[in-house]
């Protein structure tokens, strides 16, 4: 799974997901992407889970791009824990998505099976997206 | 290439406030420039610049900018700036262009044809970049450059300085930036070393 290899701060603050995505709006690498059309925390194992989804069903013969990094760490208490005793533990890493974001890029032949397999990365994502292509619909 | 005309009213308000009203009345803000003399900020009808745009060459299209209050002048599309997520336009910037003088202009790259030697032998051919700039006269901007990959054979690219431009124009991409290259899947290359079953390695 996607994660730093060291980061500077152990914990963040959770921090607010104001207004839309202010880079990566574009298709830039592929024909296809997924594009986030709400605010969300995608961790790691969610874009896993998504990349294996499309990889699976294309089976071959396509690329994919992955345009968010989880760089974000959360922390959990322990179960049955009383409040207090300081901030909890580092337990899962996620990307901050804004609406407008590409998080996925896929280039393949066929239209077809390419739509099937980003839907099928969408089913494995926390937020609303929609699938865009490079070829601009003015 | 075919001009379009777009008549264009001089004289808005600048600003987010009154650019964000002008756009709920459906119009878009958008400026001229270019040709040493000052910008100029103008408003076009969405729809008329939708129809400018949907030509068959495109956002390279010539347009004839009929300014009310103003001058006539011929511009191309610079930048379009959209919304990240209705994907409306935001705004537009006109750069005006001397029809004697040749212009830097990205065209989009078009592939053609089947390359049967790549895929038969487990291989994908990869479109590297997806428009090349060119410095050519505004009246031979083409609508795209098309790239034959019928003949393309696996560990092959097709580099930038192969390219079949139209005449007089000339590239300002790198010549050795490749444009298509030929290469074996990660499947077909594990399974040729005949390891790992075929689903964990398109699986990647």
């Amino acid at each position: 799974m996607l994660m730093p290899k060291k980061v500077k701060h152990r914990k963040q603050q959770r921090g607010r997901m104001k207004g839309n995505a202010k880079g990566a709006t574009e298709v830039s690498y592929g024909q296809y992407g997924i594009q986030a059309l709400e605010p969300g925390w995608i961790t790691a194992r969610q874009i896993e889970a998504a990349r294996i989804a499309m990889t699976r069903y294309i089976k071959r013969g396509g690329k994919v791009w992955i345009n968010v990094f989880p760089d974000k760490p959360i922390t959990q208490k322990p179960a049955e824990t009383r409040m207090g005793s300081g901030k909890g533990n580092p337990e899962r890493w996620v990307a901050v998505v804004r609406p407008g974001r590409i998080m996925f890029e896929l280039s393949y032949p066929d239209d077809e099976v390419a739509r099937g397999a980003l839907n099928r990365a969408i089913q494995k994502l926390p937020i609303k997206a929609r699938i865009v292509t490079r070829e601009e619909t003015y | 290439m075919s001009e379009v005309t777009l008549t264009a009213e001089a004289g808005r308000e600048t600003g987010s406030g009154p650019s964000r009203r002008l756009r709920e009345e459906d119009r878009v803000p958008a400026v001229v420039y270019g040709g040493g003399q000052p910008a100029t900020t103008i408003t076009i009808d969405r729809a008329d610049l939708r129809r400018a745009m949907t030509t068959e060459a495109g956002r390279n299209a010539i347009v004839s900018l009929q300014i009310t209050g103003g001058e006539t002048c011929t511009a191309l599309v610079r930048e379009i700036q959209r919304h990240p997520v209705r994907r409306t336009v935001l705004h537009v910037d006109f750069l005006k262009v001397d029809m004697s003088k040749p212009v830097d202009i990205e065209v989009p790259i078009v592939l053609t044809g089947e390359a049967k030697a790549v895929t038969t032998n487990g291989g994908i051919t990869e479109q590297r970049i997806n428009t090349v700039r060119l410095r050519v006269s505004p009246s031979a901007i083409p609508v795209a450059v098309e790239v034959d990959i019928s003949d393309m054979a696996l560990d092959r690219s097709i580099l930038v300085q192969d390219l079949v431009l139209p005449e007089g124009a000339i590239t300002l991409s790198k010549p050795r930036q490749a444009v298509v290259t030929a290469e074996l899947t990660r499947a077909a290359l594990t399974a040729a070393r005949g390891g790992g079953d075929d689903e964990a390695a398109a699986e990647g």
